[in-house]
């Protein structure tokens, strides 16, 4: 195949498998060569200065909510919405702070995979305690992060899995745990969803405790057939038998291939192999390899979520202490993409989605509100030819194109004008 | 209940807006063609409003007499008091729905019963998709009136979506529709906006993504300087509106903010002969009597409004809103006073072309369910040829692969 730069190369790892550079970390890692560059974006540091430095926020048990109308109530309101935009904000805090970012990265892809929404599952603590399952399980074992996530509290309250018994089976998470998280649509029948409901029967949810209770007299444990399989099931059997599965190998090997490298190529033959074990790591590894592809279908578009953590990174801002935060998330939403908070179980929109007039709108307006507040330093004093090399090496940019560099040139335009055109232009939000 | 789904729904893997991007368009012509070629009176325009989740028929259309109704569903059936009987056959729209019984007793709604696809499909992403492509149990790309846009000459107004994504249904193989986003647009001003139209050319070294995020900076501005004037007019004031209806119409609900845009822009003349519009919110697996009548109840009093809005225009005569959702509910509650994931469904037709106060389709037997839920009675291809080549003018078979059936009578003939 045709091979790229180590520009374009890193420029894709550094993206991908991260949320953009940190100032002048797009040069050190051109500055070591490609071989080294991926060994080092690649391996996960036993500690990390970056995280180290994010503030923990606790989410306690807020109990139940008060009776509407009361003040009570009104004030419980109020404590939830804080808690949501804290949680939020606490999250994005780690994707704009860690000095190695592949595992927060890794967590925001799973949390798109298993995606669950504090639109219903209104308290923060259930989102937060899964949100560190999945970066438990981020470069783990997916069978582990799958035994972990099908007991998960808010993903059983999403997918009403809390409300599931025998006597009347709720068929919402053993639908999606078989189409979106698993093995993937077409693969199993309708009678198989109505079975492996049944074999997912007899838990209950506390959901602003977050926690859950098996009871084994609302769990359906006569023998019955899941995928040609029969026998007494419940959750963990159930795991075993789909992850276990040819088409789960196949299923989660296409979903990282194509939210990591391409929407447009096809995933090449070697890379379901390296997840015969079902570990992570290895097949984020063999992935990682094809960053040298030349093919324009290569090319990715940051999500709004994506941009606006690497626009954080290049001018060092901490979204939960940044001024005006609530209005941080206000764009996001605006954007179309708050964390813990998909549109749906099957996750966020990709590539074209995000290229519109209305985000096109919005990145501008957002991103004059955070120039406002961030560190330009790396351009200051210069111009011309060695500002926008040194642009392009801030921000991870392979190459600006001869559009992009004409206006980056167009006289008069202050550093301020210049980085929102930059953060703005096609190659900072399409990753080519 | 999956409060979320609304117009992001379907923009799952493999299911996004992927036939549009090959068309990213400039906008343009569609900025120029609002103001110098208003669209002439007369032309037909189609409203098709989706309900993303899965809307519970039997709570909608209600056969609230039917023994089996109420001992399928202890807990969340509605009963005499809680309906508006249309009619005697024992069916009766939800109470909530005041706003379209006033277009039943007009003659201005048409039901169409029993509405699906044959052996359905209970995921919510399948089935919204084999509606958007007009072809299930198949994975195109193009959707419906996307391949009708195909038919015709390309115009990037022809069919606009209101939101910031465009909904499947609107991309074609070569053509698509254009989104506007429901705050309408604004656009930097000074220097600053100099650089960003500067941006919007492409360059040799893009990407077709890159392209794609240079062209919507000049989509931008365009749309913006002509639209936006439009936008920022009152909307048409509704002239026919009941008074015992009337008085509810302030609530601000996200389906009426689209609805208003899209008759401000019908009655300022724009080229545009379809409309994407949408509501979500529908998945009532729990306690879903109270939210599915709030929502059902949304959808009679936003629609009603906007046809009252048309009906103060001269194009009084030229729309038909089409309400569909991906699927029905399950007949049997489940445990939780909400319904599972089931098949058939209830259409409904509206405007004054169409020829209403009146059932089409057979309405599914309560007694001779198939694996527990309705039997489909009308296949959706047959209203898409309704809408198609009695609204737009168009051979359903151009549009919809091997279709050639229609519901005879569902529109007036001019």
């Amino acid at each position: 195949m045709a091979i790229t730069s180590d520009r374009v190369a890193i420029s894709r790892l550094i993206n991908r498998f991260g949320f953009g550079p940190k100032p002048g970390e797009f040069a050190s890692l051109l500055a070591m060569g490609l071989p080294a560059a991926t060994s080092k974006l690649m391996t996960v540091p036993n500690s990390d200065a970056g995280i180290a430095a994010v503030i923990e926020t606790d989410f306690p048990n807020r109990g139940k909510f008060p009776t509407p109308g009361t003040p009570e109530r009104f004030s419980f309101e109020q404590l939830q919405k804080s808690d949501r935009i804290n949680v939020e904000l606490w999250w994005l805090d780690r994707m704009v702070l860690a000095d190695h970012a592949l595992t927060e990265r890794m967590t925001w892809f799973w949390h798109g995979h298993w995606a669950t929404s504090m639109g219903k599952v209104e308290y923060a603590r259930p989102m937060k305690i899964q949100n560190e399952t999945l970066r438990k399980y981020s470069l783990g074992n997916f069978k582990d992060q799958a035994q972990a996530m099908v007991i998960d509290p808010a993903l059983m309250y999403w997918l009403d899995a809390g409300s599931n018994v025998k006597q009347a089976p709720n068929e919402n998470l053993a639908r999606e745990l078989m189409e979106l998280f698993t093995i993937g649509v077409s693969n199993y029948s309708e009678d198989d969803v109505k079975a492996v409901a049944r074999g997912l029967t007899g838990y209950s949810v506390d959901r602003s405790a977050a926690t859950f209770t098996f009871n084994a007299n609302k769990h359906d444990s006569t023998s019955f057939a899941i995928l040609g399989s029969t026998k007494s099931w419940d959750a963990s059997s159930i795991i075993d038998l789909l992850v276990a599965r040819d088409d789960n190998k196949k299923f989660v090997t296409d979903r990282l291939w194509f939210r990591f490298l391409s929407s447009a190529l096809p995933k090449p033959s070697d890379i379901e192999s390296s997840f015969n074990n079902r570990d992570i790591a290895p097949v984020m590894t063999k992935i990682a390899s094809y960053v040298t592809k030349d093919d324009p279908g290569m090319s990715q578009v940051k999500s709004p979520v994506e941009w606006f953590v690497a626009v954080c990174r290049a001018l060092k801002i901490t979204p939960s202490t940044a001024q005006n935060r609530a209005q941080i998330i206000n764009y996001l939403d605006k954007l179309g993409q708050v964390p813990f908070n998909p549109p749906n179980v099957g996750g966020w929109p990709y590539d074209e989605a995000w290229l519109n007039i209305a985000s096109t709108q919005y990145r501008i307006g957002f991103t004059s509100f955070l120039l406002d507040q961030g560190d330009l330093s790396p351009i200051k004093g210069l111009s011309g030819l060695a500002m926008e090399n040194a642009l392009a090496d801030w921000l991870g940019i392979a190459e600006f194109s001869t559009r992009t560099k004409a206006v980056l040139r167009s006289p008069g335009l202050t550093s301020a004008q210049i980085v929102i055109a930059a953060l703005c232009s096609p190659e900072y939000v399409v990753n080519g | 209940m999956d409060t979320l789904s609304r117009r992001k729904f379907l923009q799952l893997t493999g299911m996004g807006a992927a036939g549009a991007a090959a068309t990213q368009l400039s906008l343009t012509q569609i900025a120029e063609a609002a103001q110098s070629r208003p669209m002439p009176t007369g032309t037909p325009i189609l409203v098709v409003v989706t309900l993303y989740g899965g809307n519970d028929g039997l709570n909608t259309l209600v056969p609230y007499l039917d023994p089996i109704y109420l001992a399928s569903r202890p807990g969340i059936s509605l009963t005499a008091k809680d309906v508006i009987p249309l009619g005697s056959d024992g069916l009766a729209l939800n109470g909530s729905m005041t706003g379209f019984k006033t277009l039943w007793d007009r003659g201005q709604l048409a039901i169409v019963r029993g509405v699906g696809y044959p052996t359905p499909d209970y995921s919510h992403f399948s089935s919204m998709a084999y509606w958007q492509t007009g072809v299930p149990h198949s994975h195109v790309n193009s959707g419906w009136i996307g391949r009708w846009l195909d038919t015709q000459p390309h115009d990037p107004m022809r069919a606009i979506g209101l939101g910031s994504v465009l909904p499947p249904l609107l991309a074609g193989v070569k053509n698509a529709g254009s989104v506007l986003p429901l705050g309408g647009l604004v656009v930097p001003k000074g220097l600053v906006a100099k650089e960003f139209m500067a941006l919007s050319k492409t360059s040799s070294s893009d990407t077709p993504l890159q392209a794609a995020a240079a062209s919507s900076f000049g989509d931008l501005f365009s749309l913006s300087s002509k639209v936006q004037p439009v936008l920022a007019k009152p909307a048409p004031v509704p002239d026919d509106l009941p008074s015992a209806v009337g008085g509810n119409f302030g609530s601000d609900t996200s389906l009426s903010q689209q609805l208003d845009i899209v008759a401000k822009l019908v009655a300022a003349g724009a080229p545009t002969k379809v409309w994407s519009v949408s509501l979500g919110g529908f998945d009532t697996h729990a306690d879903e009597v109270k939210a599915q009548s709030l929502l059902i109840g949304t959808v009679s009093t936003a629609v009603t409004k906007f046809l009252s809005q048309i009906h103060a225009t001269d194009r009084a005569n030229d729309v038909t809103v089409m309400v569909y959702s991906e699927f029905g509910r399950r007949v049997k509650a489940n445990g939780t006073n909400g319904t599972d994931h089931g098949t058939a469904g209830p259409v409904f037709v509206m405007g004054q072309g169409v020829n209403g106060g009146q059932f089409f389709g057979d309405e599914p037997s309560l007694s001779k369910l198939v694996n527990g839920d309705l039997a489909v009675t009308t296949d959706f291809r047959d209203i898409y040829g309704s809408m198609l080549e009695d609204v737009l003018t168009t051979p359903v078979g151009e549009v919809i692969p091997g279709w050639s059936s229609k519901i005879d009578g569902l529109i007036l003939k001019a």
